[in-house]
């Protein structure tokens, strides 16, 4: 038994940035035209997709693991809980025309922040909608959950379809439906997502030893002296506001949110400590490495294939399996309190 | 001094009245059993008295008020085991004794050398050396009860409050657990409130007994005397019977015809 102290997180800490480095510098080796380490030119661009996919690909794991903690449902994830599109679809408002003027005129700003901002919005009135349809008094059914997440994901696109329709816009369509890495943002906006991840990650990190009493009963919790709904709500709001800020930038690529938490438990267990760094870095790795296959599969000056698709691809069999695992479990649990 | 005292508690769940006007002290070293049908307010009684329910009456836990402690302070004073403690798949029985110290953790959840000193000491008193591996789901009822009680030992507590911890064990494993509560409360000091349906148990190991029924106390004190076949048949509405043994608690049971 080895005590949880400075010595062991800086250990997993750094393990994790290592996993990521090690991963991340193979993968600014792939190009669209081929492996091969790049030119003293091609540095910066080729770093460039490997840090975006990083990033959001860190963004979504680290919420994947709390949500799955707070919710108490191994089955939750950023995207299926309707979040994603929340964030994307309020994001693309933020790029309208009309809105941007109303926002200028009102002094709100159009920068970065302002389009950070908004997309955490519509993230928390996506979750909000979902956890209110979804209880029952005070308890989370976990299967309806995700039914309302497919539902309040189905009505995300449905606006984001009329509205770009009516606007005569369909060039954002493809990201809406599956996100895919861009390097055409501004530094502000990628400056801003990594500030926004950073800050949020260091909270989610900071609550991680009581994040393990959040699978307890409200009971219990509270017998341990922790304060379970101060400690939900904040795991809940910075977990979705790190999800707003990658998807603002990436559109919402499903999966990783829910696969990396799982991977990272076979590796090491259950305790939160460990489970959030590792989870974060495989998070990263993982679309990092998605984001260079995409490129390399389908690659050119003008085109590549949105990282999503892969994702999905991947990740949706490895939903259905965990599905499956979880379905005797659910059917005898009937609930969640 | 008390540890705990609690007066005129009384509770209400929607228009019923599941706790009236009780009573309650307890002092360091002693054991108290609370009896009582379902639905007499033994968990509602519990729960308030650890501030997960709150209702009417004055509660002090060494002498402050209840609203006075912080939920962490309180922690490290008593622990609470409900009748089905929560568990996770993945859970190992060490991480499971480890949530024990969450009121003790500092930022980043970091653990002291003193946390992972009481975590060793409390698996050895507890004889679960051998399962700290092991996951939480692999293991017998009465080797999880144990973690459980494990798990509140961590905490450091001067006061457990147990509700119904021997429902899902087996007539040896019940008697195991009882003994080691009384252990802990001779031994450790430890005060022990323990709600249980097994009459017999909680007259042989309790030092007291507090009987409920609708939400009141209808008896209170030694087994000899709250054991009364007169008052339990009336509260259990079922005939009793008693059989005294001279120097031992008397053995009650329904006494009932095919």
């Amino acid at each position: 038994m080895k005590r949880w102290g400075i010595a062991q997180l800086l250990l997993t800490v750094g393990l994790s940035v290592a996993l990521w480095l090690a991963v991340a510098l193979g993968c600014v080796c792939v190009g669209s035209t081929g492996i091969h380490w790049p030119a003293p030119g091609q540095w910066a661009y080729r770093w460039e997709p490997v840090i975006l996919s990083s990033l959001v690909g860190a963004a979504l794991a680290a919420a994947g693991v709390v949500y799955q903690a707070i919710l108490r449902n191994p089955l939750a994830d950023p995207y299926l809980l309707g979040v994603s599109t929340g964030a994307s679809l309020a994001g693309y408002l933020w790029k309208l025309q009309t809105i941007s003027t109303l926002l200028g005129a009102l002094g709100l700003g159009t920068g970065a922040v302002s389009q950070q901002f908004f997309a955490f919005a519509g993230a928390l009135i996506s979750v909000a909608i979902v956890l209110a349809l979804s209880s029952r008094r005070g308890r989370l059914e976990p299967l309806t959950l995700l039914l309302v997440g497919v539902i309040v994901n189905a009505v995300n696109a449905a606006i984001f379809l009329l509205i770009s329709t009516i606007s005569r816009d369909l060039t954002a369509v493809p990201t809406f439906l599956i996100g895919g890495i861009q390097t055409n943002l501004s530094q502000q906006q990628i400056l801003a997502a990594a500030i926004a991840v950073a800050i949020g990650w260091m909270i989610l990190m900071w609550i991680a030893g009581h994040l393990n009493t959040a699978i307890l009963s409200e009971g219990e919790a509270q017998s341990l002296g922790v304060r379970i709904h101060r400690l939900r709500w904040t795991a809940m709001v910075v977990a979705s506001l790190i999800t707003a800020s990658a998807v603002a930038i990436s559109g919402p690529i499903g999966f990783v949110g829910l696969v990396c938490p799982h991977l990272a438990r076979l590796v090491v267990g259950s305790d939160h400590r460990r489970l959030l760094p590792i989870s974060t870095a495989l998070g990263a790795a993982l679309l990092a490495i998605a984001d260079a296959v995409s490129r390399l599969m389908i690659g050119s000056a003008q085109t590549w294939l949105p990282v999503g698709v892969l994702t999905a691809l991947l990740g949706g069999p490895f939903f259905l399996a965990l599905l499956w695992q979880n379905r005797r479990r659910m059917a005898l649990a009937g609930g969640m309190s | 001094m008390n540890l705990l005292s609690a007066e005129h508690l009384s509770f209400l769940y929607g228009n019923r009245q599941a706790l009236n006007q009780v009573n309650l002290t307890l002092s360091a070293g002693e054991v108290v059993a609370l009896i009582g049908p379902n639905g007499s307010g033994k968990s509602t009684l519990i729960k308030l008295l650890l501030g997960h329910l709150s209702g009417s009456g004055v509660i002090r836990w060494n002498d402050r008020p209840l609203r006075h402690w912080s939920h962490r302070e309180l922690a490290k004073l008593v622990a609470y085991l409900p009748q089905s403690p929560q568990t996770d798949v993945d859970q190992r029985v060490v991480d499971v004794l480890r949530l024990g110290r969450a009121p003790y953790l500092g930022p980043i959840g970091l653990e002291s050398e003193r946390d992972l000193r009481i975590v060793q000491q409390v698996s050895r008193t507890l004889e679960l050396d051998e399962l700290l591996n092991r996951g939480i789901d692999e293991l017998s009822g009465g080797q999880r009860q144990a973690v459980f009680i494990g798990r509140c030992l961590a905490q450091e507590p001067k006061a457990m409050l147990l509700d119904e911890p021997n429902t899902f064990l087996d007539i040896g494993h019940q008697l195991e657990l009882f003994k080691l509560l009384h252990r802990l409360a001779k031994e450790q000091s430890m005060a022990v409130l323990v709600a249980s349906h097994d009459l017999n148990l909680a007259a042989s190991f309790a030092d007291r007994l507090i009987l409920l029924s609708q939400g009141r106390i209808v008896a209170t004190g030694p087994a000899e005397q709250v054991l009364d076949p007169k008052i339990l048949s009336q509260t259990y509405q079922i005939p009793i019977d008693r059989i005294d043994r001279p120097g031992k608690p008397p053995l009650v049971f329904p006494s009932f015809d095919r």
